[in-house]
């Protein structure tokens, strides 16, 4: 029996292939936990009556990794009980309907996990420097979360 | 301009004490462009030399010095400086050779 079974940990993942739910959740799975909470970011095929085409991502790497580190230690002060914590983002070319986001928490009782996932993702909108630009058929757009603090501000 | 007798001047006891000349010790640095600024600036990254002690906003202007379409996009983004968020203002910077300087515009991650 591997006494490293109850070593939580972080798993943080920037790629450019397509993200798989179990995967995901297969990460966080633990035997003392009784619960896994999952969000599931998907891109959706209109903004404003615009027909988006597609999605493309891009990251500042290795920031990104960091900042997400940051949210998971924030999610462990707040929760924890908190066992593993599984962040996917995908890169590049999102086509309509996959996953650009994957976030997983595994907690012993679902409250800790269901508010941890929330917290991430909210908090990912706010800090981790991903961009997405959205493709429609004439034109395309970089998008800002409301979020980002820095985002039109006028001086 | 500057004879290299000058610049032995400019010795360890220099360092804290202000610049008569506007930051004449600079350093190389390493900038990056995501996003929009990326666009606008017409590449992904590159060397400066920018003075070590900078305010962020006077940092914000050598870069747009270099790529003037960025101005536009001023009230828009911050900098990461060693990879910790900085906005453009009066915060003094103390920059060391290869330290790396992103502009960050409006992010959109999850």
């Amino acid at each position: 029996m591997e006494e490293s079974e109850d070593v939580p940990k972080d798993f943080i993942k920037l790629k450019f292939e397509k993200l798989s739910v179990d995967e995901v959740s297969e990460l966080v799975v633990s035997p003392y936990c009784g619960a896994v909470s999952l969000f599931i970011g998907t891109t959706r095929n209109n903004f404003e009556g615009k027909k988006v085409i597609r999605l493309e991502y891009e990251a500042y790497t290795s920031m990104a990794e960091t900042e997400i580190k940051k949210i998971c230690r924030d999610v462990r002060q707040k929760w924890p009980s908190v066992k593993h914590i599984a962040v996917h983002h995908r890169l590049g070319v999102v086509p309509i309907t996959e996953a650009s986001v994957i976030i997983a928490v595994s907690s012993p009782h679902r409250a800790e996990s269901l508010e941890a996932v929330m917290y991430c993702i909210n908090t990912l909108k706010a800090s981790v420097p991903i961009w997405k630009k959205e493709i429609y058929e004439d034109e395309y757009s970089w998008k800002e979360n409301k979020e980002c603090f820095w985002a039109n501000s006028e001086k | 301009r500057r004879s290299p007798g000058r610049r032995r001047r400019r010795g360890p006891a220099a360092e804290g004490s202000s610049p008569r000349d506007g930051g004449s010790m600079r350093c190389q640095v390493s900038v990056l462009y995501f996003a929009r600024s990326a666009e606008l600036a017409g590449l992904r990254s590159e060397t400066l030399s920018v003075p070590r002690e900078i305010t962020s906003l006077q940092l914000w202007e050598e870069i747009v010095k270099v790529h003037p379409r960025l101005a536009v996009i001023r009230d828009q983004v911050v900098f990461a400086v060693r990879q910790e968020y900085v906005l453009l203002g009066d915060q003094l910077l103390v920059l060391q050779p290869g330290d790396e300087v992103a502009i960050i515009p409006p992010i959109s991650g999850g």
